[in-house]
């Protein structure tokens, strides 16, 4: 069974940047994908490369085992590959149901009519809660609407593989759990998804397996308890004297002490940050 | 870095219908209007249209001749503001160049019917075809580009093509022009005079009116309005904005040669310096965007309004009238950025003139 | 080898007269974003200026730039401030109608005033010309070219040496910080365009000397500054230059291996082909992505 999605030596280089340097991922149905490392480490322009923003200078992108590597990102939409921007990009001019309308129209396959589209867009704003705002112009929405409206766009292509683009950005604690809960119920319907983030709750809690990139590279690639604790991560992100700390004072503690997840990113309600 | 949108300065909040109906714009989220309002406003709109369409089928009984010519310039220009519209207002590519069609489409009718004898008709055939070829052609290369490079690489692409037309006398009679056979025996299409062309440019007015409505309803219009807003998240939503902007391009090509073909009969001498002139680009691009880009009466309005004015300054003003018209333009753009259209929108949901609000949200 | 040779000086000494007409326009454009199709308007309003200075007081065009730079600077501060601030946020079409509304009022006022008979400014030396093997090269041309490069270099020395050359290239590369940093940006902008208007009527002072004008080569003055902001890469000042000389040789070159109407289709066809092959210009940073707007 080929899997849905796989990246093989995936490079690009910028003039004498190395922005990303041999990655290689595979990615099978209804698994997920965690990506995270530091701020510039290259985890937008992965994907920008698989989605076909960037070309990529050496390597391979296959989704289903079929070579689409450097193709136009309506070709790799139409392969039902969809994606969310991190920086968010709505249609300003439409409403919010034509902003999802616009995925059905064009990247479903099948396309549709314009009718039938919207039919289509009401169904996904159904499934994410915002019937109430489709009439609405996307600058009207709150930051958890504007985020849910990036994730209904890309929903509408029907997609096999989702790529989610740090999706949880200033999301509160408590909207971040409807979030998580569509990343598990799409993840059982069987899509393939990536998800970038810096907050590690949710890379903890929907991710089957975890790339830690660092600039440009891989670092280390596993199941998410063991990358969050991982030394060289927690060196990534934090520093070498932190990691130093932190193995001391787990060295004290007798082996049980916090990882990357507590240090990184909001705190989930309730939870007061561990003292160190 | 904060991403930039390839256009700088889009407004906030566009809280305008998207019913691609005659009076609203078609950019914009749907407002909830009452269902009962909306069908009485669209059946008056229906009518005004019906008005208006038979008052210039019997303008030949109604109008003097030298009015019947401003009308057939009135049509001609409000139909080009509307192919522009296409390019320009809706898919947000500011072509400055849309003039290189109508030279072609003059220039194809006059070589065609006075060196090869043909006939207007099949030659009108060949000038649209040619038209839409062309801008497939310069499409090619530079819809790659954005906002005023665009406008620029289009600007010189009509330049570049009016040199090329100087300079094969042989074909086009350079410098000195080209005559269209209408009179005498050499004549292949009888001369419809006044008020024929007259109806032609109506008609053509009409195709170009139904192709923009038609367009602003449809998937393709939807593409084009997306491309327009954010082209990475239309290319990203399955839209081949490659192969939509091209489209637009030489649907815009083609009506804009049409209304150079019927032109050039008209004239029946054309030159290059007139056929390709970048005053008619820059008033092409003043009609739609004053009466309101992107929207489906806006090039009407501003093409019908403009173009009354210009005549009317032309005639009492003639030292002063560009002079004049250069004020006036000034002072539109910077009361009017959206168009006529959307102001006239504006002030009916908002009970109120939004004059300074304009000035507000654009100056620095 | 000598028509070839006096092609490339003449070419030489027209790009350089060039640059400075378009050392405004590109700057304007790369600092504000701003395409100023009263460019070439501006420029010949300057010539006028000097023209009429010459007619009315005896002023010898080059000294009369002593009255022309500041008065210029004004207007153009004024037009900044007054008018094209109103609309520097909107779509980039505004501030192309609006420049267009006001090249159609400045070309046209200059006609009434002046009416569009040609006009030079002829002074005692405008006739003579320096022989140096084989070539002949007009005193009038050598002087308005050593001017050219003279301000040039003075306006290159004020951006990168002054604070107020340092706020407009902070302006420049991003509005927003440099409002936050305490910079008043209408300021900034107006002096921007007061400054590339006082070069524009200072090159059009030096076109009156050089050759004839009337009101209607603005048109072309404008085109070529596109061409050349283009060419050089939007915002810098050396490219305006190295623009400005490509352009004036190719032209030069040109005229002599081709009809003259082909000449201005060499123009068009450099500056498309920059546009697509390499739109930042032969020195520039790519305009859109190196900008960085909130």
């Amino acid at each position: 069974m080929t899997a849905a999605l796989e990246t093989r030596d995936l490079s690009v280089r910028f003039g004498g940047l190395k922005a990303v340097d041999g990655i290689s991922v595979t990615v099978e149905d209804g698994r997920v994908l965690g990506v995270i490392g530091p701020n510039g480490a290259g985890k937008s322009t992965f994907i920008n490369l698989i989605t076909g923003q960037i070309r990529p200078t050496r390597g391979k992108v296959l989704v289903g085992g079929r070579d689409l590597t450097g193709a136009k990102p309506w070709k790799i939409a139409a392969a039902r590959v969809a994606r969310t921007f991190q920086i968010n990009k709505p249609f300003r001019g439409l409403s919010v149901r034509d902003n999802v309308a616009i995925g059905a129209m064009f990247g479903a396959p099948g396309g549709g009519s314009v009718a039938k589209a919207r039919g289509v867009a009401d169904e996904v704003l159904e499934r994410l809660g915002l019937s109430g705002v489709a009439e609405l112009g996307p600058t009207e929405l709150s930051v958890a609407h504007a985020q849910r409206l990036e994730v209904a766009k890309a929903l509408a292509l029907r997609p096999r593989v989702l790529f989610l683009d740090e999706a949880m950005a200033g999301l509160r604690p408590a909207e971040m759990e409807p979030q998580l809960e569509l990343i598990r119920e799409l993840r059982r319907e069987g899509l393939a998804i990536v998800v970038v983030e810096h907050v590690m709750r949710a890379i903890r809690s929907v991710c089957d397996t975890v790339l830690v990139m660092q600039e440009g590279r891989e670092l280390l690639t596993g199941p998410p308890d063991e990358v969050l604790a991982d030394e060289r991560v927690i060196t990534a992100y934090l520093g070498q004297r932190y990691a130093e700390r932190q193995r001391a004072e787990r060295a004290e503690a007798g082996g049980s002490g916090p990882a990357v997840a507590d240090q990184v990113g909001p705190r989930p309600e309730g939870e007061t940050r561990a003292p160190g | 870095m904060a991403a930039t949108s390839a256009r700088p300065g889009m407004p906030e909040s566009e809280s305008e219908s998207a019913h691609p109906e005659l009076g609203a714009p078609t950019t914009g989220p749907p407002k909830a209007a009452p269902a009962g309002r909306t069908t009485a406003s669209q059946l008056a709109g229906w009518a005004l249209v019906l008005g208006l369409l038979v008052i210039c089928l019997l303008a030949p009984k109604l109008f003097i001749p030298s009015f019947l010519r401003t009308l057939s310039a009135v049509f001609m220009f409000a139909t080009l503001a509307q192919a522009w519209n296409i390019i320009g207002g809706f898919t947000g590519y500011p072509s400055f160049g849309n003039v290189v069609f109508f030279g072609l489409g003059g220039y194809t009718i006059a070589v065609l019917m006075a060196r090869s004898h043909w006939s207007f008709w099949p030659a009108l055939v060949v000038a649209v075809v040619l038209g839409a070829a062309y801008a497939m052609l310069i499409g090619i290369p530079t819809l790659r580009l954005k906002g005023h490079y665009f406008a620029i690489a289009t600007l010189g692409v009509a330049e570049g093509t009016r040199e090329i037309v100087l300079n094969v006398p042989k074909v086009t009679g350079g410098g000195a022009g080209i005559t269209v056979p209408a009179v005498g025996p050499s004549a292949t299409t009888s001369y419809p005079g006044n008020t024929g062309f007259l109806y032609y440019f109506l008609a053509l007015l009409v195709v170009a009116m139904l192709a923009v409505y038609a367009i602003a309803r449809s998937r393709f219009g939807f593409a084009l309005r997306a491309i327009n807003q954010d082209e990475d998240a239309a290319a990203a939503a399955g839209i081949n904005t490659t192969r939509m902007k091209i489209a637009a391009f030489m649907v815009s090509g083609a009506i804009t040669a049409a209304a150079g073909s019927i032109y050039a009969f008209q004239q029946v001498s054309i030159y290059p310096d007139r056929l390709f002139s970048v005053d008619i680009t820059v008033l092409m691009v003043i009609m739609a965007v004053i009466g309101g880009s992107g929207t489906v009466i806006g090039p009407l309005v501003g093409g019908v309004g403009l173009q009354f004015l210009s005549e009317y300054l032309r005639q009492n003003f003639t030292d002063y009238h560009t002079f004049i018209f250069g004020a006036i333009i000034i002072v539109a753009v910077v009361l009017l950025p959206e168009g006529a259209v959307r102001f006239a929108s504006e002030t009916v949901r908002q009970r109120r003139l939004p004059i300074m609000d304009n000035l507000r949200r654009y100056r620095l | 080898m000598t028509p070839f040779l006096q092609a490339t000086v003449y070419g030489l000494l027209q790009g350089g007269l060039l640059a400075l007409v378009a050392v405004g326009f590109s700057l304007v454009w790369g600092v504000m974003n701003v395409v100023n199709l009263a460019h070439g308007a501006l420029a010949i309003t300057g010539a006028y200026f000097s023209w009429q200075l010459h007619e009315s007081l005896g002023l010898d065009p080059v000294l009369s730039l002593v009255v022309v730079l500041p008065v210029m600077f004004m207007v153009g501060y004024v037009i900044q401030r007054g008018l094209i601030n109103l609309v520097v946020n909107a779509p980039i079409w505004m501030t192309l109608l609006l420049t267009f509304g006001l090249e159609a009022l400045i070309v046209n006022g200059l006609l009434l005033a002046f009416t569009g008979d040609f006009r030079s400014t002829r002074t005692g030396y405008s006739t003579n010309t320096l022989a140096l093997g084989g070539v002949r090269i007009p005193y009038a041309r050598l002087i308005a070219f050593g001017l050219s490069l003279l301000l040039t270099v003075a306006l290159v020395l004020f951006i990168r040496n002054t604070k107020m050359g340092l706020a407009i290239r902070a302006t420049g590369m991003d509005r927003t910080a440099a409002r936050l940093m305490g910079m008043n940006v209408r300021h900034v902008y107006a002096v921007t365009f007061g400054t590339a208007t006082a070069l524009a009527a200072a090159a059009g002072s030096m076109i009156g000397l050089v050759g004839t004008f009337t009101p209607v080569v603005a048109g072309g003055y404008t085109l070529q500054s596109f061409v050349i902001a283009v060419l050089g890469g939007l915002g810098n000042m050396w490219g305006a230059l190295a623009g400005g000389l490509v352009l004036g040789l190719a032209t030069a070159w040109g005229a002599l291996y081709l009809s003259g109407t082909l000449v201005n289709a060499i123009a068009f066809g450099i500056l498309v082909l920059v546009l697509i092959v390499r739109p930042s210009g032969l020195l520039g940073k790519p305009y859109y992505e190196a900008r960085a707007e909130a």
